[in-house]
């Protein structure tokens, strides 16, 4: 695990000191296309087409498909109809003010996986059992975890008998609008930390111990110590976290919400990729493009907002 | 970093524009002929009749298909049929486009009620051709559409009330005597929630089915026949007073504690009849075919099981048991219309359907199929379908049945007033 961190960082450094090399250079020398300056494309053309023809061509489809009609109006280009149609959809409007309440959902996910990856850092008493207990829900289907959760938070369910026996009533925590869509994120969390977790342990193997000591030597406490010099240090294990993290929740909760809550009650816990899957079932594929297209944006936006945020915020000032 | 954004940007804007707005999804071509479908050729004499469904469900249903082939090879010992399986859950989507492409089967199963309905204009119309079953069969209005039959039933699908006898003996009620009108009803289950642990209704309303049951299982008690007719006719107005008291009565009976906890996270199948087989709930709104069923309530229940109709809730309704034609062939294929009326013919025949709804559970269409059962509800239900009336919700639209699911969801916890949910339904049924 450490060495994914580690090449992640190496590639993202050595991709930046390549655009910059080249932003300099490029515009003073021009060398004529002859084999050698030819080759470099010419190997990375396999990949490249692969990604044209796999990735991008059928986004691109799928883009061109959002702009077309269902139904009677198959096939015709409708222009913005779709896009439009969406925003006046309760449905839609639900899903993306629930992707709001999920963005809220990511910092405790991250700092969650971030205070259990210190204390196996500070190696706790039975570290090497709770490392591989976090991470067992990862290896579960979304499907078997919905399925568990479901029996456990059940309105007569295991879950509510013991809040009976601390005198606390019992609450149908996937049958109300309030309820629902927190719940499913919070069966979320516990059933994918265990990934940012080991994403975070590896990040704490290649903290730089002397840095550290020489935090204690200056006479540091161990607040001053994680502001000053571990997060600094962890900032782009940290990046990754959230950014991933953002991303697993904004697309990988399909199959819990389907399983413990089929959207309801109501379109109260409705996300984009259900609604998406909701439209093409109901014969509306071009609709649901729209709705993909939609989704896509949002993933980028935030993830492009994220970086941009994060950068500052975790580099010492 | 920018340069690269733009530069990138620009090149996706022209791919966009190069590959032009022609659609995902294949459009007809006006010189498409259905007889070139693959497989629907005449070559050498040899027919062949390609025929598509969802698969069999279970060892039951694969042996009426047997039936149902071997019936056919009698009339046409010459005639290949292929069976193509489909998955359920994208069956109209690959059904459509495959119409579209003009490589579509020359026969396929449909859903009685909106699925065939909405698609009649590419089926061939059989009213004459199988003029002389209708008097045999139960359920057709399902597969007519403007004043032509587009299939015939072969089994029949509908929502009968289901009780437990023992619960209501423990309530102090007479279990031969179940409530014949609303009031009734209303005081039954007062007495089943007092004097039982058991809730009066099972309800399983995840993914808010609850009401479209809730619907077609009581309305033939609540709309009056006029209004029953105009209904199925399409014609509905969700701000009547028949159509909100629905609504209203749903409301209520939540209200009033009916049904089981945690309804809206329950899943209906087969969460909520298992509560119904377990004795957990003393009454359900459950299937005729299929699954959930006489059949499967019997394994539990025994002797226990009751079949009631819908109670009368108002003055001049005549109620009435709600079910229809379930599924049916449709043509495709106008060349291969003889072949097609045949095989329909083949899969209404008496003897398959007579083994089938034993061995499978299934209530057939053919009203001279006596049930060799000793299931009492079972043949009580098959006693009504003379004076049975199609279901109320399959005239809906998806949208509309869609939003009618979230309402009543909302309803049922309170999160919407009833003047609310009419208002958005009325809005969603003018399309």
């Amino acid at each position: 695990m450490s060495n994914y961190a580690t090449s992640t960082r190496t590639l993202v450094t050595s991709g930046e000191g390549a655009g910059r090399s080249r932003g300099s250079q490029a515009p003073r020398r021009r060398r004529p296309w002859n084999a050698e300056r030819l080759a470099p494309y010419l190997m990375v053309l396999p990949v490249i087409a692969i990604l044209v023809v796999f990735r991008l061509y059928p986004l691109v489809l799928g883009v061109n498909f959002s702009f077309t009609g269902d139904g009677e109006r198959n096939g015709q280009f409708v222009g913005l109809d779709n896009y439009t149609y969406l925003l006046h959809d309760e449905r839609f409007l639900a899903s993306a003010k629930n992707v709001a309440i999920v963005l809220l959902f990511v910092p405790v996910q991250v700092f969650f996986a971030g205070i259990l990856a210190t204390f196996i850092f500070l190696k706790v008493p039975g570290h090497r059992f709770y490392r591989s207990v976090y991470f067992l829900p990862v290896v579960l289907s979304p499907i078997i975890i919905g399925a568990i959760f479901n029996i456990i938070l059940g309105a007569n369910g295991p879950f509510n008998s013991a809040l009976g026996a601390i005198s606390i009533p019992a609450v149908d925590w996937l049958g109300l609008p309030a309820t629902a869509l927190p719940t499913v994120l919070v069966v979320h969390i516990w059933a994918t930390f265990g990934m940012a977790f080991t994403i975070f342990l590896a990040g704490f193997a290649t903290l730089d111990a002397e840095l550290l000591d020489a935090a204690k030597i200056d006479g540091t406490n161990l607040w001053q110590q994680i502001v000053h010099v571990i997060i600094p240090s962890l900032s782009q294990t940290i990046q990754f976290v959230f950014v991933t993290t953002t991303i697993g929740m904004l697309t990988g909760l399909f199959a819990l919400l389907y399983t413990m809550t089929a959207g309801g009650p109501g379109a109260s816990s409705y996300l984009p990729e259900f609604l998406i899957w909701k439209l093409n079932g109901e014969a509306r594929p071009a609709l649901a493009s729209a709705a993909s297209v939609f989704l896509l944006l949002i993933v980028l936006i935030i993830g492009l907002i994220q970086i941009r945020v994060l950068r500052r915020a975790t580099k010492e000032a | 970093m920018k340069r690269t954004i733009i530069t990138t940007a620009v090149a996706g804007l022209a791919l966009v524009t190069l590959t032009g707005c022609g659609g995902a999804a294949p459009t007809t071509t006006g010189g498409s002929d259905p007889s070139e479908n693959a497989g629907g050729g005449s070559d050498g004499g040899a027919q062949q009749l390609t025929i598509w469904n969802w698969g069999d469900a279970d060892e039951a249903a694969a042996a009426y298909t047997e039936d149902v082939k071997a019936a056919f090879a009698e009339m046409h010992p010459d005639v290949t049929v292929e069976i193509v399986n489909q998955p359920f859950d994208q069956y109209y989507t690959l059904l459509g486009s495959a119409i579209e492409a003009g490589t579509g089967p020359d026969l396929a199963l449909y859903n009685g009620g909106t699925q065939i309905k909405s698609r009649a204009s590419s089926l061939v119309p059989v009213t004459d051709e199988l003029a002389d079953l209708r008097d045999q069969l139960a359920g057709w209005p399902a597969f007519e559409e403007g004043g032509e039959t587009y299939s015939a039933p072969t089994f029949l699908q509908g929502f009968p009330i289901y009780f437990n006898k023992a619960l209501f003996e423990e309530a102090g009620l007479d279990p031969e005597t179940p409530p014949a009108t609303w009031d009734d009803l209303t005081s039954s289950c007062q007495a089943i929630l007092d004097e039982t642990d058991a809730s009066c209704f099972a309800l399983g309303n995840k993914e808010g089915l609850g009401i479209e049951f809730f619907l077609s299982g009581f309305g033939s008690g609540i709309f009056t026949p006029e209004e029953y007719d105009a209904w199925i006719g399409g014609e509905r107005d969700w701000t009547s007073e028949h159509a909100t008291q629905v609504l209203q009565m749903w409301a209520d009976s939540s209200a009033d504690g009916w049904y089981n906890d945690g309804a809206n996270s329950t899943a209906m199948f087969n969460d909520s009849f298992d509560i119904f087989s377990a004795g957990d709930a003393a009454m359900v709104i459950g299937l005729m075919s299929g699954t959930a069923h006489w059949k499967q309530f019997d394994d539990f229940l025994g002797e226990d099981l009751g079949f009631m109709m819908p109670p009368a809730t108002n003055d001049g309704t005549t109620v009435a048991l709600p079910a229809e034609g379930g599924i049916g062939y449709g043509i495709l294929n106008e060349e291969k219309k003889d072949l097609g009326v045949d095989w329909i013919r083949a899969t209404v025949d008496h003897d398959a359907l007579a083994a089938y709804s034993l061995a499978g559970g299934q209530i057939t269409s053919d009203t001279t199929i006596t049930l060799d059962t000793d299931i009492a509800s079972a043949n009580e239900i098959v006693a009504e379908l003379p004076g049975s009336k199609p279901l109320l919700h399959t005239a809906l639209g998806a949208d509309e049945l869609d939003l009618l699911h979230r309402l009543g969801q909302q309803l049922l916890i309170g999160d919407v007033t009833v003047a609310d949910a009419t208002a958005q339904l009325a809005d969603a049924a003018k399309g």
